[in-house]
Protein backbone atom coordinates (compact mmCIF):
# COMPACT_ATOMS: atom_id res chain seq x y z
CA UNK A 1 0.00 0.00 0.00
CA UNK A 2 2.98 2.03 0.93
CA UNK A 3 5.11 1.05 -1.83
CA UNK A 4 3.74 3.07 -3.91
CA UNK A 5 6.00 6.07 -1.76
CA UNK A 6 8.98 3.67 -1.60
CA UNK A 7 11.81 4.40 -3.62
CA UNK A 8 12.61 1.26 -5.78
CA UNK A 9 13.49 -1.56 -3.26
CA UNK A 10 17.47 -2.85 -3.34
CA UNK A 11 16.89 -5.95 -4.54
CA UNK A 12 15.79 -4.34 -7.96
CA UNK A 13 18.53 -2.23 -8.13
CA UNK A 14 20.81 -5.48 -7.64
CA UNK A 15 19.13 -7.38 -10.32
CA UNK A 16 19.36 -4.63 -12.87
CA UNK A 17 22.90 -4.32 -12.07
CA UNK A 18 24.00 -7.80 -12.28
CA UNK A 19 22.08 -8.10 -15.47
CA UNK A 20 24.37 -5.06 -17.31
CA UNK A 21 27.28 -6.83 -15.78
CA UNK A 22 26.80 -9.90 -17.00
CA UNK A 23 25.74 -9.28 -20.07
CA UNK A 24 28.98 -7.19 -20.52
CA UNK A 25 30.75 -9.99 -18.79
CA UNK A 26 29.48 -12.84 -21.44
CA UNK A 27 29.95 -10.62 -24.17
CA UNK A 28 33.47 -10.08 -23.51
CA UNK A 29 34.28 -13.77 -22.79
CA UNK A 30 32.49 -14.50 -26.04
CA UNK A 31 33.54 -11.79 -28.35
CA UNK A 32 37.02 -13.67 -29.68
CA UNK A 33 36.95 -17.51 -28.94
CA UNK A 34 40.22 -17.92 -30.51
CA UNK A 35 41.87 -16.54 -27.29
CA UNK A 36 43.32 -19.13 -25.85
CA UNK A 37 45.53 -19.73 -29.38
CA UNK A 38 46.40 -16.35 -29.51
CA UNK A 39 47.45 -16.12 -26.16
CA UNK A 40 49.39 -19.23 -27.03
CA UNK A 41 51.14 -17.87 -29.84
CA UNK A 42 52.11 -14.17 -28.37
CA UNK A 43 53.41 -16.63 -25.40
CA UNK A 44 55.67 -18.20 -28.13
CA UNK A 45 56.58 -15.36 -30.16
CA UNK A 46 57.53 -13.02 -26.80
CA UNK A 47 59.51 -16.40 -25.49
CA UNK A 48 61.74 -15.98 -27.78
CA UNK A 49 63.62 -12.62 -26.54
CA UNK A 50 62.46 -12.82 -22.71
CA UNK A 51 60.54 -15.23 -20.09
CA UNK A 52 57.40 -14.88 -19.97
CA UNK A 53 55.45 -15.85 -16.94
CA UNK A 54 51.41 -15.04 -17.47
CA UNK A 55 49.61 -13.39 -20.05
CA UNK A 56 46.40 -12.06 -20.34
CA UNK A 57 44.19 -10.36 -22.93
CA UNK A 58 41.07 -7.96 -22.33
CA UNK A 59 38.74 -6.16 -25.20
CA UNK A 60 38.16 -2.85 -24.01
CA UNK A 61 35.88 -0.73 -25.20
CA UNK A 62 36.25 3.50 -24.72
CA UNK A 63 33.34 4.87 -26.75
CA UNK A 64 33.25 3.98 -30.06
CA UNK A 65 37.19 2.74 -30.21
CA UNK A 66 37.43 -1.24 -29.43
CA UNK A 67 41.12 -1.93 -28.38
CA UNK A 68 42.55 -5.10 -26.90
CA UNK A 69 44.76 -4.59 -23.75
CA UNK A 70 47.47 -7.43 -23.49
CA UNK A 71 49.36 -7.62 -20.21
CA UNK A 72 52.29 -9.98 -19.93
CA UNK A 73 53.73 -10.57 -16.66
CA UNK A 74 57.11 -11.67 -17.11
CA UNK A 75 59.51 -14.29 -15.46
CA UNK A 76 61.14 -13.00 -12.43
CA UNK A 77 64.99 -12.78 -12.43
CA UNK B 1 29.95 -46.47 -14.21
CA UNK B 2 29.78 -43.65 -11.54
CA UNK B 3 28.94 -39.93 -12.18
CA UNK B 4 31.04 -37.47 -11.83
CA UNK B 5 30.04 -34.09 -9.96
CA UNK B 6 31.90 -31.03 -9.96
CA UNK B 7 30.67 -28.20 -6.77
CA UNK B 8 31.31 -25.05 -7.80
CA UNK B 9 30.53 -21.49 -7.07
CA UNK B 10 32.89 -19.21 -8.67
CA UNK B 11 33.02 -17.15 -5.43
CA UNK B 12 34.71 -18.17 -2.00
CA UNK B 13 33.17 -18.39 0.87
CA UNK B 14 29.36 -19.07 -0.29
CA UNK B 15 29.10 -22.96 1.27
CA UNK B 16 30.82 -24.73 -1.87
CA UNK B 17 32.50 -26.87 0.80
CA UNK B 18 29.33 -27.10 3.52
CA UNK B 19 27.24 -28.24 0.17
CA UNK B 20 29.82 -30.81 -0.81
CA UNK B 21 29.94 -32.79 2.60
CA UNK B 22 25.97 -32.71 2.73
CA UNK B 23 25.09 -33.53 -0.68
CA UNK B 24 28.12 -36.58 -0.39
CA UNK B 25 25.88 -37.85 3.30
CA UNK B 26 22.74 -37.49 1.69
CA UNK B 27 23.72 -39.38 -1.53
CA UNK B 28 25.07 -41.59 0.88
CA UNK B 29 22.12 -42.23 2.82
CA UNK B 30 19.82 -42.42 -0.26
CA UNK B 31 22.21 -46.10 -0.40
CA UNK B 32 24.33 -44.73 -3.24
CA UNK B 33 28.03 -45.26 -2.66
CA UNK B 34 29.42 -42.01 -2.97
CA UNK B 35 32.75 -40.68 -2.78
CA UNK B 36 33.52 -37.13 -1.79
CA UNK B 37 36.94 -35.69 -3.19
CA UNK B 38 38.56 -32.22 -1.96
CA UNK B 39 40.45 -30.39 -4.98
CA UNK B 40 41.03 -27.33 -3.18
CA UNK B 41 44.95 -28.64 -3.16
CA UNK B 42 46.80 -26.14 -0.74
CA UNK B 43 43.20 -25.08 1.42
CA UNK B 44 41.82 -28.30 2.67
CA UNK B 45 38.39 -27.86 4.70
CA UNK B 46 36.15 -31.14 3.67
CA UNK B 47 37.53 -33.11 6.07
CA UNK B 48 37.01 -30.39 9.56
CA UNK B 49 33.31 -30.47 7.95
CA UNK B 50 32.96 -33.77 7.49
CA UNK B 51 34.76 -34.36 11.08
CA UNK B 52 37.21 -36.40 10.01
CA UNK B 53 40.24 -34.54 10.02
CA UNK B 54 41.90 -36.57 12.51
CA UNK B 55 41.66 -39.63 10.01
CA UNK B 56 43.54 -38.21 6.77
CA UNK B 57 46.95 -40.01 6.27
CA UNK B 58 46.90 -39.92 2.45
CA UNK B 59 46.03 -37.63 -0.11
CA UNK B 60 44.50 -37.23 -3.45
CA UNK B 61 48.55 -35.97 -4.70
CA UNK B 62 50.07 -38.95 -3.29
CA UNK B 63 47.61 -41.25 -4.72
CA UNK B 64 47.85 -39.31 -8.55
CA UNK B 65 51.42 -40.05 -8.25
CA UNK B 66 51.62 -43.17 -7.09
CA UNK B 67 52.97 -43.00 -3.89
CA UNK B 68 50.43 -44.57 -2.55
CA UNK B 69 46.96 -47.06 -3.81
CA UNK B 70 43.64 -45.37 -3.74
CA UNK B 71 42.11 -47.55 -1.05
CA UNK B 72 44.96 -46.65 1.25
CA UNK B 73 44.42 -43.13 1.16
CA UNK B 74 40.31 -43.23 0.80
CA UNK B 75 38.66 -42.35 4.37
CA UNK B 76 35.52 -44.18 5.34
CA UNK B 77 32.90 -42.18 6.65
CA UNK B 78 31.14 -43.65 9.98
CA UNK B 79 27.70 -42.10 9.09
CA UNK B 80 27.81 -44.45 5.93
CA UNK B 81 29.40 -47.16 4.73
CA UNK B 82 28.64 -45.83 1.67
CA UNK B 83 30.37 -42.71 1.85
CA UNK B 84 33.95 -42.57 1.35
CA UNK B 85 36.53 -39.29 1.36
CA UNK B 86 39.54 -38.31 -0.16
CA UNK B 87 41.83 -35.40 1.19
CA UNK B 88 43.35 -33.13 -1.06
CA UNK B 89 47.11 -32.30 -0.43
CA UNK B 90 47.66 -29.66 2.17
CA UNK B 91 51.32 -28.83 1.60
CA UNK B 92 51.32 -29.13 -1.98
CA UNK B 93 50.24 -26.46 -4.59
CA UNK B 94 47.88 -26.27 -7.44
CA UNK B 95 50.76 -27.16 -9.80
CA UNK B 96 50.59 -30.55 -8.93
CA UNK B 97 47.71 -31.64 -10.85
CA UNK B 98 47.79 -32.28 -14.52
CA UNK B 99 44.61 -33.76 -16.67
CA UNK B 100 46.31 -36.93 -17.64
CA UNK B 101 46.42 -38.42 -13.84
CA UNK B 102 43.68 -36.56 -12.99
CA UNK B 103 41.86 -38.57 -15.81
CA UNK B 104 43.24 -41.85 -14.33
CA UNK B 105 41.88 -40.90 -10.19
CA UNK B 106 38.65 -39.85 -11.67
CA UNK B 107 38.09 -42.75 -13.62
CA UNK B 108 39.42 -45.26 -10.71
CA UNK B 109 36.95 -43.68 -8.88
CA UNK B 110 33.77 -44.05 -11.40
CA UNK B 111 34.64 -47.57 -11.27
CA UNK B 112 33.86 -48.20 -7.40
CA UNK B 113 31.12 -45.67 -6.68
CA UNK B 114 28.17 -44.15 -7.90
CA UNK B 115 28.40 -40.41 -7.41
CA UNK B 116 32.15 -39.01 -7.69
CA UNK B 117 31.57 -35.66 -6.02
CA UNK B 118 34.65 -32.77 -6.27
CA UNK B 119 34.44 -29.68 -3.90
CA UNK B 120 36.16 -27.59 -6.13
CA UNK B 121 38.53 -24.21 -4.99
CA UNK B 122 37.35 -20.98 -5.18
CA UNK B 123 38.29 -18.83 -8.15
CA UNK B 124 38.48 -19.76 -11.50
CA UNK B 125 41.91 -20.77 -12.35
CA UNK B 126 43.68 -23.84 -13.22
CA UNK B 127 42.86 -25.88 -10.14
CA UNK B 128 39.05 -24.93 -11.04
CA UNK B 129 39.69 -25.66 -14.71
CA UNK B 130 40.87 -29.20 -13.24
CA UNK B 131 37.87 -29.69 -11.41
CA UNK B 132 35.65 -29.09 -13.62
CA UNK B 133 37.63 -30.69 -16.40
CA UNK B 134 36.17 -34.72 -16.07
CA UNK B 135 32.71 -33.58 -14.25
CA UNK B 136 29.78 -34.82 -16.09
CA UNK B 137 27.62 -32.88 -14.14
CA UNK B 138 28.05 -29.91 -12.06
CA UNK B 139 26.52 -27.93 -8.97
CA UNK B 140 26.69 -24.27 -9.05
CA UNK B 141 26.23 -22.64 -5.55
CA UNK B 142 25.24 -19.12 -4.91
CA UNK B 143 24.14 -16.94 -2.32
CA UNK B 144 21.40 -14.14 -3.49
CA UNK B 145 24.13 -11.33 -3.44
CA UNK B 146 25.66 -10.09 -6.41
CA UNK B 147 29.07 -10.78 -6.36
CA UNK B 148 28.11 -14.41 -6.13
CA UNK B 149 25.86 -14.21 -8.67
CA UNK B 150 28.36 -12.35 -11.36
CA UNK B 151 31.20 -14.94 -10.41
CA UNK B 152 28.87 -18.22 -11.12
CA UNK B 153 28.04 -16.64 -14.07
CA UNK B 154 31.62 -16.75 -14.98
CA UNK B 155 32.60 -19.71 -13.24
CA UNK B 156 29.72 -21.46 -15.66
CA UNK B 157 31.52 -19.72 -18.83
CA UNK B 158 34.51 -21.93 -18.15
CA UNK B 159 32.70 -24.91 -17.33
CA UNK B 160 30.94 -24.36 -20.76
CA UNK B 161 34.38 -24.16 -22.61
CA UNK B 162 36.96 -25.88 -21.16
CA UNK B 163 35.03 -28.84 -19.69
CA UNK B 164 35.99 -32.27 -21.71
CA UNK B 165 32.46 -33.44 -22.25
CA UNK B 166 31.86 -29.71 -24.18
CA UNK B 167 34.95 -30.26 -25.90
CA UNK B 168 33.54 -33.75 -27.19
CA UNK B 169 30.59 -31.98 -28.31
CA UNK B 170 28.17 -32.98 -25.33
CA UNK B 171 27.18 -30.73 -22.50
CA UNK B 172 27.43 -30.71 -18.66
CA UNK B 173 24.55 -30.86 -16.59
CA UNK B 174 24.23 -27.92 -14.37
CA UNK B 175 21.98 -27.50 -10.98
CA UNK B 176 21.97 -24.18 -9.14
CA UNK B 177 21.54 -24.32 -5.46
CA UNK B 178 20.75 -20.68 -4.04
CA UNK B 179 22.15 -20.85 -0.44
CA UNK B 180 22.10 -18.76 2.53
CA UNK B 181 18.66 -17.35 2.06
CA UNK B 182 17.04 -14.72 4.24
CA UNK B 183 12.84 -14.83 3.64
CA UNK B 184 12.22 -11.85 5.01
CA UNK B 185 14.93 -10.17 3.34
CA UNK B 186 13.51 -11.53 0.10
CA UNK B 187 9.84 -10.20 1.08
CA UNK B 188 10.76 -6.41 2.06
CA UNK B 189 12.86 -6.15 -1.18
CA UNK B 190 16.02 -6.21 0.17
CA UNK B 191 16.98 -9.51 -0.99
CA UNK B 192 17.36 -11.20 -4.33
CA UNK B 193 14.26 -13.37 -4.69
CA UNK B 194 14.87 -17.06 -6.83
CA UNK B 195 13.46 -16.11 -9.32
CA UNK B 196 15.57 -13.31 -9.82
CA UNK B 197 18.58 -15.33 -9.84
CA UNK B 198 16.85 -17.60 -12.13
CA UNK B 199 16.22 -14.88 -14.50
CA UNK B 200 19.69 -14.13 -14.82
CA UNK B 201 21.54 -17.39 -14.57
CA UNK B 202 18.88 -19.50 -16.49
CA UNK B 203 20.02 -22.86 -14.88
CA UNK B 204 17.71 -25.37 -13.72
CA UNK B 205 17.46 -25.08 -9.44
CA UNK B 206 18.10 -27.95 -7.45
CA UNK B 207 17.34 -26.59 -4.25
CA UNK B 208 16.98 -23.33 -1.95
CA UNK B 209 18.90 -23.55 1.28
CA UNK B 210 17.39 -20.99 3.95
CA UNK B 211 20.19 -19.10 6.28
CA UNK B 212 20.63 -20.99 9.40
CA UNK B 213 22.87 -20.40 12.02
CA UNK B 214 22.65 -23.92 12.80
CA UNK B 215 25.09 -24.42 10.18
CA UNK B 216 28.31 -22.75 12.40
CA UNK B 217 27.38 -25.34 14.91
CA UNK B 218 27.03 -28.13 12.66
CA UNK B 219 31.14 -27.35 10.97
CA UNK B 220 32.06 -26.70 14.79
CA UNK B 221 31.55 -30.17 15.74
CA UNK B 222 32.13 -31.59 12.30
CA UNK B 223 29.02 -32.97 11.89
CA UNK B 224 27.28 -31.73 8.58
CA UNK B 225 23.56 -30.18 9.44
CA UNK B 226 21.89 -32.96 7.16
CA UNK B 227 22.46 -34.98 10.19
CA UNK B 228 20.42 -32.53 12.46
CA UNK B 229 16.60 -32.98 11.03
CA UNK B 230 15.47 -30.22 13.04
CA UNK B 231 17.57 -27.84 11.27
CA UNK B 232 15.78 -26.29 7.73
CA UNK B 233 19.05 -26.12 6.03
CA UNK B 234 19.65 -30.05 6.98
CA UNK B 235 16.31 -30.63 5.69
CA UNK B 236 16.64 -28.57 2.54
CA UNK B 237 20.28 -30.91 1.77
CA UNK B 238 18.07 -33.82 2.30
CA UNK B 239 15.75 -32.70 -0.29
CA UNK B 240 18.89 -31.83 -2.46
CA UNK B 241 20.46 -35.18 -2.50
CA UNK B 242 17.49 -36.90 -2.83
CA UNK B 243 16.25 -35.39 -6.61
CA UNK B 244 19.77 -35.73 -6.91
CA UNK B 245 19.38 -39.29 -6.70
CA UNK B 246 16.67 -39.07 -8.65
CA UNK B 247 13.65 -38.56 -6.50
CA UNK B 248 10.69 -36.60 -7.46
CA UNK B 249 10.81 -34.10 -4.22
CA UNK B 250 8.40 -31.04 -4.54
CA UNK B 251 10.42 -27.68 -4.22
CA UNK B 252 9.73 -26.01 -0.78
CA UNK B 253 9.10 -22.58 -0.62
CA UNK B 254 12.14 -21.48 1.49
CA UNK B 255 11.26 -17.87 0.87
CA UNK B 256 8.14 -17.79 2.46
CA UNK B 257 8.03 -20.24 5.53
CA UNK B 258 4.79 -20.80 7.67
CA UNK B 259 4.69 -18.26 9.82
CA UNK B 260 0.74 -18.35 10.82
CA UNK B 261 0.05 -17.47 14.86
CA UNK B 262 -0.50 -21.42 14.81
CA UNK B 263 2.64 -22.71 13.84
CA UNK B 264 4.37 -20.56 16.06
CA UNK B 265 2.39 -21.70 18.96
CA UNK B 266 3.50 -24.84 18.33
CA UNK B 267 6.88 -23.34 17.89
CA UNK B 268 6.75 -22.57 21.28
CA UNK B 269 6.57 -25.68 22.57
CA UNK B 270 9.88 -27.15 19.94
Amino acid sequence: MFGFFRKKSSATTAKDRLTIAIMTDRENADAYPFMDQLKAEIIEVVKKYIGVKAIEIKKETQGDIDALSIDIKLEEK
Amino acid sequence: MGIVIAVISGKGGVGKTTTTANVGVGIALNDKKCVVVDFDIGQRNLDMILGLENRVVFDMVQVMDGEVGLKQALIKSKISPNLSFLAASQTKDKSVLNSEKILKLINDLKADFDYVILDAPAGIETGYEHTIEFADRAIIVVNPEVSSIRDADRAIGILDSKSQKVKDGEEVFKYLIINRINPKMVKSGEMLSSEDILDILNIPLVGKIPEDTAIIDASNQGKPIILNKKSEAGQAYERIAGRLCGNEIDMQDVENPKSGILHKFKGMFK
